[in-house]
């Protein structure tokens, strides 16, 4: 039995290095997504253009304006003294926030019995740089406000000193925490592709009958089309966690071999259901569709866009059969946190269960279907 | 080219397309079912953190604190604990995002008029969500002083007032669905990737060409195909968004059709020049799902803004069709601006569309010749 397995899995490994720009895609590409990735996101908001309409042109106005350029999140790219032009730059999204200081202003400022408005205007169609943007500029006037109290005179007491504490990131470097989910959702989707379209490949080009008259039992099928897809989820992972390692400086503050071994889990349930959805499908494109609705879902579902724990009762149940979910929580806990076995036990039992209950499920179809 | 010969491809794909009916699916129906999917995932964001509290004070005083914390949906309690080594197992497993440590004598210190020291263990792993933590954190306990017994009211120098244009209350669903369109909009272009490699696949390529078809005409006609399909779909799909949604429709449809046909058009002309590389479908799925799926959801500026920092970043949004398209989709929905707005992306998606298509036609002449 051992044997024939072993044929099989040589048999395809032969076809995969067969097609040239497969075999590219299905290391290199993955290697580049991640390099491209993890350059290009988790800086977090950013430089947003921001347009100030300062109606006021005194010391105090100007001094408001600097105080809004040194944030990391705002840009102060465009000045303006008109509010149709204001409206122009929201429309045409060069600008996504503005901010309108009165005129007047720092001259009635200093009036402290009437105090003066200044008007904070977001561009709402992107929502978390909106409302980030929208806080940032808020702490910079509130901030702005209460220098000016003091110098007035007016003490602004702070009865509570605040000391924060982070822990696992302390310098919450966002780069550190989007890129193990990066090397997740690779992972997952490499694997998942690569097992889903075995069988269906060769129902669609006959080769199937072929197999079935071979002395290859179907369990010997099943594990010779998840076995090869393992060891390409493997693969991936190795490299993922060297570029993560030697590129981008991800900490890895637990156990490596632990890691790996939750990995191996995490790809095992991947892989046994990619096999189910390739029996499940009559052709190629079948299984694709499939894997591409399950892609977009899984991503959505993972908890790196979302969190899981905000979504309603029904999609949190669902995410809890995303091998995905369990996995990102053991990635980051692993290499951030420095977890152990005692913390992220209970996600590697759902992959344990998952890989378990998706492996009856591909064996049972791939039976089922093939006779 | 001729006419009569590009009605029969036409023809012919039509036929494919309808024939099966899971490629239906897949051409017309799909992106508005997994619209559907998607919009009900991404439109619960509220993020809410939770607390564990320490508090060796036990005043009535500690307890308003605790209180205005978690008086609204940025904080919600989730335990309260009594030994300071209890917070760092809770925040290695992940069951809260924030230890807070309230001394003794916390109430006696502020009516003394001292400042009274909170200690907060924030979990940084995520660090969005880190940053949001300490920056609540501070705004509610600045609210707590002011509000806090006994203590006059800061005179404000400033009043700010605060308004968002085209999304009123910053409603997620609002910016995610016209987002989100851009993505599942993509799946017609896949619907083209599959059906290119499987007419190699199957070998029908071969009695393609040996028809008198000329190149010109098997590629318009097919991409014509699909384009039209693709309007189809982004019919559905913009009946989800407004219908099922309710999502605000503020531009016009015709407008709005005309942007869709055209980053079909950007998106299907890069999949044919990829197409003439590639045997098999498989290789297809990789790469619409690694070059456009993927990207599209970090890139494209659909969650966070597109990274204006690095040239490189920059240059990987630039060239992703989907990030026009976000652009595109929110400014006829959310701001109801016509094509006068629109040209600087619009023009873009129109030259990859038309330099890939004159890429496509080059590269196919010469694997026919």
């Amino acid at each position: 039995m051992l044997l024939r397995i072993v044929n099989m899995v040589r048999k395809e490994m032969i076809q995969f290095s067969r097609d040239r720009l497969l075999a590219l895609f299905i290391v290199l590409a993955p290697m580049l997504q991640l390099i491209l990735l993890a350059q290009n996101t988790g800086r977090g908001i950013r430089d947003q253009p921001l347009v100030i309409v300062d109606l006021d042109h005194s010391r105090l106005s100007r001094q408001l304006t600097a105080d809004l350029e040194n944030t990391e999140e705002l840009k102060v790219q465009f000045y303006s003294d008109d509010m149709a032009e204001m409206r122009r730059l929201l429309d045409t999204g060069q600008a996504r926030l503005a901010v309108i200081i009165p005129a007047g202003f720092g001259r009635n400022v200093s009036n402290t019995s009437s105090s003066q408005q200044i008007q904070i205007v977001a561009d709402g169609t992107s929502v978390i740089a909106a409302s980030i943007s929208m806080a940032t500029a808020a702490g910079v006037v509130t901030n702005f406000a209460a220098d000016l109290a003091e110098s007035f005179g007016l003490v602004m007491p702070e009865f509570i000193d605040f000391r924060t504490n982070v822990r696992f990131n302390p310098t919450l470097n966002a780069r550190d925490f989007t890129i193990p989910a990066q090397l997740g959702f690779i992972v997952y989707q490499v694997t998942l592709a690569v097992a889903a379209l075995g069988l269906a490949r060769e129902r669609e080009l006959g080769t199937l009958e072929q197999l079935m008259v071979t002395p290859l039992r179907r369990i010997e099928l099943a594990a010779g089309k998840a076995i090869p897809a393992i060891a390409i989820g493997m693969v991936n992972f190795a490299a993922m966690l060297v570029i993560s390692q030697v590129l981008f400086h991800v900490p890895m503050n637990g156990s490596m071999l632990l890691l790996a071994a939750m990995t191996l889990l995490f790809v095992v349930a991947v892989a046994n259901w990619g096999v189910a959805l390739s029996s499940f499908s009559r052709t190629q494109q079948q299984a694709i569709l499939l894997v591409f609705i399950q892609v977009m879902v899984e991503i959505a579902l993972s908890g790196y866009l979302v969190p899981v724990k905000n979504l309603p009762g029904v999609l949190q149940v669902l995410s809890r059969l995303s091998p995905l979910q369990h996995y990102l929580t053991i990635v980051r806990g692993v290499m951030l946190k420095g977890a152990g076995w005692e913390a992220l036990w209970p996600q590697a039992a759902a992959l344990a269960a998952l890989g378990v209950a998706t492996g009856v499920v591909a064996l049972r179809s791939v039976i089922r279907r093939l006779d | 080219m001729n006419p009569r010969r590009l009605a029969a491809i036409l023809r012919k794909e039509m036929l494919h397309i309808f024939r099966d009916s899971r490629n239906l699916f897949l051409v017309t129906v799909s992106p508005a079912f997994l619209l559907f999917l998607l919009a009900y995932i991404f439109s619960f964001e509220v993020s809410q953190l939770r607390l564990a509290v320490m508090d060796l004070d036990r005043s009535p005083l500690s307890r308003r604190y605790v209180a205005v914390l978690t008086n609204d949906q940025d904080f919600v309690l989730a335990r309260t604990i009594d030994r300071y080594d209890a917070i760092e197992p809770l925040l290695a497993a992940g069951q809260i995002d924030v230890g807070l440590v309230i001394p003794p004598g916390f109430a006696d210190t502020i009516y003394a008029g001292r400042a009274a020291q909170v200690q907060a263990i924030i979990d940084g792993s995520d660090a969005f969500a880190g940053r949001q933590a300490i920056s609540s954190l501070g705004t509610k306990s600045a609210r707590f002083v002011a509000g806090a017994g006994g203590v006059s009211l800061v005179a404000q120098p400033i009043e700010m007032r605060t308004q968002t244009f085209y999304n009123a209350g910053l409603k997620s669903l609002n910016s995610m669905v016209p987002g989100l369109l851009a993505v599942v909009l993509l799946m017609p272009t896949l619907a083209l990737a599959l059906a290119l490699t499987r007419e190699k696949e199957s070998g029908t390529f071969e009695g393609l060409v040996a028809t008198p078809v000329s190149g010109a005409e098997y590629l318009l006609g097919k991409l014509a195909t699909y384009i039209f399909m693709g309007l189809v779909s982004a019919c559905l799909a913009w009946l989800v968004a407004v219908f099922w949604f309710q999502v605000p429709f503020r531009g016009s449809l015709p407008v709005y059709l005309l942007l869709a046909a055209d980053y079909f058009l950007a998106c299907m002309g890069v999949v044919v020049v990829v197409a003439s590389f590639v045997r098999s479908q498989q290789t297809a799925l990789f790469i619409v799902l690694l070059v456009f799926v993927v990207p599209s959801f970090f890139l494209a500026g659909l969650i966070m803004p597109v990274e204006t920092g690095s040239v490189g970043g920059w240059l990987t949004s630039f060239a992703l069709p989907s990030t026009h398209f976000v652009e595109i989709s929110r400014t006829v929905f959310l701001k109801g601006l016509g094509l006068g707005y629109l040209l600087r992306p619009a023009l873009v998606l129109l030259g990859m569309g038309l330099g890939a298509l004159a890429a496509a036609l080059a590269l196919f002449r010469k694997r026919a010749a």
